[in-house]
């Protein structure tokens, strides 16, 4: 489907921390950029992970959180130093994935490599706990340090 | 006694020719013995170009330090499968090298609003402030009323040549402004960012003032880069990107505007397929703005909604375009994407960037004559990557170098002071397992920082055509406009107008 670029549509505040345990060997990978064939449109692979739900690990940084105790994060393809949602979205980068965990999130330095494993979500949609619209999501995550 | 002691050194300098004559020394077959003789003999026969610059075309490569360069030819060359460290970019060929101090009024290290400014007006500004004197402290809208300067792109248009400027960045960043706007705060980028105070003054925003640009002439013929949330009010939506809008309060949209004044022949363009569809003998005019923000990295440009130019095909379009004016023009070109790839730590898309210039000047170089048109290429201000280590010939520039640090681990060629490489508290990565040659890599940095540095090493100015052999030694920034104004005459044109 055609999507906007910058994705994110912030709403309210936020909040983030974590935790992890799921193994991330034995999943498909794939790099947020390759999500994307263009700005306006989801490449053909992540368009078959989204559709097949299975459990993929997407590299990437997290992006510094608004507040603790969350069970989300926005994952970003390089090191983001300032909150998405601090920064009017005019500035945001078009390759973010939000992030919903399955635990709350210990939220790690702006710079440290990640890997998080998860569902793809592909289409607008708005999270019920936040408020924020995203059209990238990985739900059911888990994250760990590379 | 005088005579034969004449006659002894005579002698004694004979011997030393026969004894030193070149097709005899031992390495006198050496390959690359004789690619420094053939060099030489070309420098040999160049000669200075005194004829008048009709036209200048000054390339801006925003933070393109000279390990950049370095790099970039490197990186250039291995990209062709070619030998790299001898590989050489187009304006590393030119005949004319000088270096360039960039510090400011006020700062050892500079920004790039004082640094664009001294090339274009002739002298140095304090960080922050673009196109006003050094009297006027950052932010202060009254002293800025006060202390104007005057552009090398004003004088043009005041003597009837045409102007241009083309950026990767926003139109309104530092750079490209330089040309055009009096400003206290190279923040002041739409009239929303302008403080309650400036607006009380009266201080207008950059957008506007490039848009309301004429100083002197008919106002600029070319300016394309990006930035267009800058000219459109909130309450606009943008073209290309759906759901966002743009940033003025003041119910403006500029580009229209612009348009309207200028009447028929000129031209807003917003994608790629409406400039490949501009007819350079057919418009007079053209404003084109082809991202909300910055335009994209060259290395993510294909993936663009709607797709955008790369900086040669700007070029060339400008260059057509400025071409119809009889009377000569003036043209900035700014690479202005290596800096934020830099600040990123990600010396990849820096590269990318760097070359990207210079296919530019290739452009540029395959348009124009050298006869009559001065070209010059510098950056505004250095930035902290290093090329260092003892990798071998042909390793590659992005990769790691053969041997170890102390801690045991390997570690890249390329690295910065400081910058999101850095880790806080943490200690080095280990690279064994890891692509440093991908293009988000981050190359690994000292101290950690969320944006790596502007640094204040010396830049390179590298320069081809009319009076370019003014660039010689260690120079002040600002003596760039010097020499673009004394190769062109521009002053004492603009006299005689």
């Amino acid at each position: 489907m055609p999507i906007g670029r910058r994705t994110f549509i912030a709403g309210a505040s936020a909040s983030i921390g974590l935790a992890l345990t799921r193994p991330a060997c034995a999943q498909s990978r794939i790099k947020i950029r390759d999500l994307y064939k263009t700005q306006a449109e989801f490449s053909a692979e992540a368009k078959a992970f989204a559709a097949s739900r299975e459990i993929i690990t997407v590299p990437g940084f997290m992006a510094p959180p608004l507040k603790a105790d969350a069970s989300f994060f926005v994952l970003t393809q390089r090191p983001m130093a300032v909150c998405p949602f601090c920064e009017t979205s005019a500035d945001w980068p078009s390759d973010i994935v939000f992030v919903r965990t399955r635990d709350t999130v210990d939220a790690v330095a702006f710079n440290r490599p990640i890997i998080t494993t998860g569902i793809l979500e592909l289409g607008e949609a708005k999270d019920e706990e936040t408020g924020f619209v995203s059209l990238v999501r990985l739900v059911d995550a888990q994250f760990e340090l590379i | 006694m005088k005579r034969l002691l004449v006659a002894s050194a005579l002698a004694g300098a004979m011997c030393a020719n026969v004894a030193y004559a070149a097709d005899q020394l031992p390495q006198a077959n050496d390959s690359y013995f004789l690619a420094a003789q053939q060099t030489l003999q070309q420098k040999l026969m160049e000669q200075d170009n005194t004829n008048r610059a009709k036209n200048i075309i000054l390339f801006v490569g925003d933070g393109m330090s000279i390990p950049t360069v370095t790099a970039a030819r490197i990186f250039e060359g291995q990209k062709r499968g070619v030998d790299g460290e001898s590989n050489s970019l187009i304006f590393g060929q030119f005949p004319n090298v000088a270096l360039s101090k960039t510090y400011t009024h006020d700062a050892q290290i500079a920004d790039s609003a004082p640094t664009a400014s001294a090339m274009v007006t002739g002298v140095k500004l304090n960080n922050g402030t673009i196109g006003v004197s050094k009297e006027v402290a950052r932010r202060d809208c009254e002293a800025q009323k006060e202390h104007p300067l005057t552009s090398i792109a004003a004088q043009a248009e005041e003597k009837g040549m045409s102007t241009g400027w083309i950026s990767t960045a926003r139109l309104t960043h530092a750079t490209p402004a330089a040309n055009y706007v009096h400003t206290a705060d190279r923040n002041w980028e739409s009239d929303s960012d302008l403080t309650e105070e400036a607006k009380a003054g009266g201080c207008k925003d950059i957008a506007l003032q490039m848009i309301e640009w004429k100083e002197g002439g008919d106002g600029f013929e070319v300016a394309m880069g990006g930035g267009r949330r800058m000219f459109m009010d909130k309450t606009m939506e943008d073209p290309e990107d759906a759901g966002k809008m743009g940033q003025r309060s003041d119910g403006r949209d500029l580009p229209k505007e612009w348009v309207e004044a200028n009447g028929a022949g000129a031209q807003y363009i917003w994608n790629q397929e409406q400039f490949n569809k501009l007819d350079p003998a057919k418009t007079k005019k053209v404003l084109g703005l082809f991202d909300r923000s910055h335009m994209e990295y060259e290395a993510d440009r294909a993936k663009d909604a709607a797709g955008e130019p790369s900086l040669a095909e700007m070029t060339g379009k400008a260059i057509d375009i400025l071409a119809n004016n009889d009377k000569g023009f003036f043209l900035m070109v700014e690479a202005g994407r290596i800096d934020h790839a830099h600040h990123a730590g990600n010396a990849a898309r820096a590269l990318e960037d760097t070359v990207a210039l210079n296919d530019a000047v290739k452009e540029a170089m395959g348009k124009v004559n050298l006869n009559d048109t001065l070209i010059i290429v510098t950056a505004d201000h250095a930035h902290t990557m290093t090329i260092s280590g003892y990798a071998s010939r042909g390793n590659p520039i992005l990769g790691l170098s053969e041997e170890k640090g102390d801690d045991g681990k390997p570690y890249t060629t390329l690295g910065y002071m400081n910058g999101p490489g850095a880790l806080k508290d943490n200690l080095r990565a280990d690279l064994t397992n890891v692509d440093t040659t991908d293009i988000d890599y981050l190359q690994q940095a000292l101290v950690p920082m969320s944006s790596e540095t502007h640094a204040g090493d010396d830049v390179a100015i590298f320069a081809a055509g009319p009076w370019s052999h003014l660039f010689k030694g260690v120079v002040e920034q600002n003596f760039i406009y010097h020499v673009m104004a004394h190769a062109s005459k521009i002053q004492e044109s603009m006299a005689s107008k």
